[in-house]
């Protein structure tokens, strides 16, 4: 645990030494800012509908997804050449003849890029409580978010550690850190389109000259392939939102779950997957699909604790076998 | 001056390797080396460039396995026992990586920190270092302001800050102006005095001569020759000697009359081929003067090392 401290500590030392951090997370803070205006401001109910408290839970909803795509590219820059970078620099034999265990290096090489990842989701807090003040959303799916947002994170940061690791060249493990997140990202869903027609099944409806013949896509076979999705995962793990109260244009008031943010809209229709096709029946509708959010978190986490046991094995001296390329020292 | 305690526990809790054997691929660096270092001397490392000397010390420094052979330091096995060597030897690599944005001392208490010395015996084993290696007036300095020469002494810092018993140290003197390269053998000097075992790679063959007590010539992974610097072949065998005179002529003379043959390297200096050691140098010499030749400077051509290095690797040479 010491060894853990001491090394998460130098590393926090050494990025709070050589970067810009104020005028970074100050830049970072007021683009999420201009956007949240901006989605404040995109914020029209229907006309004659007023919708009472809304507003917060839709800006939350979309800011939290621009925070997440902006941390997606951030987390790679900040661990892809932790490990090879102290190769190329001579920095980390030194540290690995010490009492430094190998896992107290791979662990606070984690917490030390995770953490600096985490600043950056913590400044945008002030634009949480925003949302918060401004209704329809409740701490809990804040602060849920937030954890499922950090975690999402903390994998990147794990998987780009992996890399740098993995790859003696920094360059290399860079590339491939953000070719992974564009992987998990846009390659889940441009893999599942493409799934989605190969699947699809040929139906014939009727008999004789009646009959005709359609494809019909099958989701639930493949839907999977999208759980892994950062966005999807923080989407769905968010809990539904609280019910809001709506006043018709002839004055009723009823009250109704809005999933009309884009963080609850992305998760119905990530369920919505999972629903195999089925002939419409009222007196006997179909089950509600369950989450899709375990898998594809589950799957993260995975990832994740791979990553980290490549890691320590990388670090692991006295070192048998050197992949090509690398050297020691 | 600054004492660091010294864990000395066996007669010979030196460096010791038998047979050792590393290759990278099909690139066998280590060969069978064989190697003696004891504690209390400095011992050199002497060897061309790709000679494995490196990979050796990593192998001591507990950072590679070797593939076979036995292999001691301060009386473990760095391959089954790296903690134990690495609370007791301090390793100064070739490569002077530091993290340049924190300060000497900064970076020394980090150093003293992953060796899991606590806090309070950090405060006296830091300074205690800076001391040891002549870095008190750059204490509060960043490193990236460091001269070459200061990194080099940085590195050595970082090598004692815990104490160790066995000192690996590779191309300490690489870089070096003269005066630092000076300040460098005084320091290791004490160092092995101490009752350190201080095992010193280098191509810097001059340097070593003045500086280590054994040296240990390798080439091509494999160990060529082990000798005490005093008793090196180059002192025993025959060695060129370039004499000064202020009378050419009369020096001249002088050797003819002794059939010496000579080599006129110079307007005033002529390079004699002397036999049977150091001896018959010092013979011939005093014969020189006793002539009444006016003899400004009597010494042999390069080093012994230098000699017996250049004669070693000629052999190779031929061998191969």
């Amino acid at each position: 645990m010491n060894g853990i401290a001491t090394v998460a500590a130098l590393e926090f030392r050494l990025r709070l030494r050589t970067g810009r951090w104020r005028w970074l997370l100050a830049s970072w803070l007021i683009v999420l800012t201009v956007i949240a205006m901006l989605i404040r401001l995109s914020v029209r109910p229907t006309v004659g509908e007023e919708v009472v408290g809304y507003t917060g839970s839709f800006m939350f909803g979309g800011l939290m997804l621009v925070v997440l795509g902006l941390a997606l590219l951030i987390a790679p820059a900040l661990a892809a050449q932790s490990v090879n970078g102290d190769r190329e620099r001579g920095t980390l034999a030194p540290l690995q003849i010490t009492g430094l265990t190998s896992w107290d290096l791979a662990v606070g090489k984690l917490l030390a890029s995770w953490g600096t990842a985490v600043v950056f989701l913590l400044v945008t807090a002030p634009l949480a409580l925003w949302c918060l003040l401004e209704g329809g959303l409740s701490v809990g799916r804040v602060l849920i978010v937030y954890a499922v947002m950090a975690l999402l994170i903390g994998v990147v940061c794990a998987v780009s550690l992996g890399l740098s690791a993995w790859m003696a060249r920094t360059t290399t493990s860079s590339v491939l850190a953000y070719l992974a997140v564009f992987t998990l990202t846009a390659g889940t869903g441009v893999l599942f389109g493409i799934l989605l027609a190969v699947t699809s099944d040929t139906v014939t409806e009727g008999t004789g000259e009646q009959s005709y013949t359609y494809n019909q896509s099958r989701p639930d076979r493949i839907w999977w392939i999208l759980a892994p999705n950062p966005f999807i995962v923080l989407a769905d793990a968010a809990p539904e939102t609280p019910t809001t109260t709506i006043r018709l244009p002839d004055g009723t008031i009823i009250q109704a779950r809005q999933d009309a943010d884009l963080l609850g809209a992305l998760s119905q229709a990530a369920r919505q997957l999972r629903q195999p096709p089925s002939v419409f029946d009222v007196a006997e509708p179909a089950p509600e699909p369950g989450p899709v959010w375990p898998y594809g978190l589950g799957l993260q986490l995975v990832l994740a604790a791979g990553a980290l046991l490549l890691t320590e094995r990388r670090l692991r001296t006295p070192a048998g076998a050197l992949p090509t390329g690398q050297r020691v020292a | 001056m600054v004492v660091f305690p010294v864990a000395y526990e066996a007669p010979h809790a030196g460096v010791r390797t038998r047979a050792l054997h590393r290759s990278f691929g099909p690139v066998g660096a280590v060969q069978g080396m064989d190697l003696d270092a004891y504690p209390g001397q400095v011992t050199a490392l002497v060897g061309p460039n790709g000679a494995g000397k490196t990979t050796l010390l990593l192998i001591l420094a507990t950072l590679l396995t070797p593939d076979a052979g036995w292999v001691r330091v301060a009386g473990f096995d760095p391959a089954t026992a790296p903690g134990e060597v690495r609370s007791r030897m301090g390793w100064a690599p070739d490569v002077l990586g530091f993290y340049d944005a924190l300060t000497v001392t900064e970076y020394l208490d980090v150093m003293a920190a992953a060796h899991r010395i606590p806090p309070a015996q950090r405060r006296q084993a830091v300074p205690a270092a800076l001391d040891a290696a002549r870095l008190i007036e750059q204490a509060g300095a960043r490193v990236h302001t460091l001269s070459r020469g200061q990194k080099q002494r940085l590195s050595l810092a970082r090598a004692l800050i815990h104490g160790p018993s066995v000192l690996l140290l590779d191309e300490p003197a690489a870089g070096l102006d003269p005066r630092s390269r000076i300040e460098l053998h005084d320091l290791l000097r004490r160092l092995a005095a101490e009752g350190r075992t201080v095992l010193v790679s280098s191509h810097a063959l001059d340097d070593l001569e003045e500086l280590a007590d054994d040296v240990v010539f390798v080439d091509r992974g494999r160990t060529v020759a082990s000798h005490r610097v005093d008793q090196l072949p180059a002192h025993l065998g025959p060695r060129a000697y370039r004499v000064r005179t202020l009378d050419a002529e009369a020096l001249t003379r002088a050797l003819d009359e002794r059939g010496v043959s000579a080599i006129t390297a110079g307007p005033s200096a002529v390079d004699v081929q002397v036999f049977g050691g150091e001896q018959n140098a010092a013979r011939l010499l005093s014969e020189l003067v006793g002539a009444g030749v006016p003899v400004t400077a009597f010494g042999p051509v390069g080093g012994s090392l230098e000699a017996a290095y250049l004669q070693l690797t000629d052999d190779q040479a031929v061998r191969r």
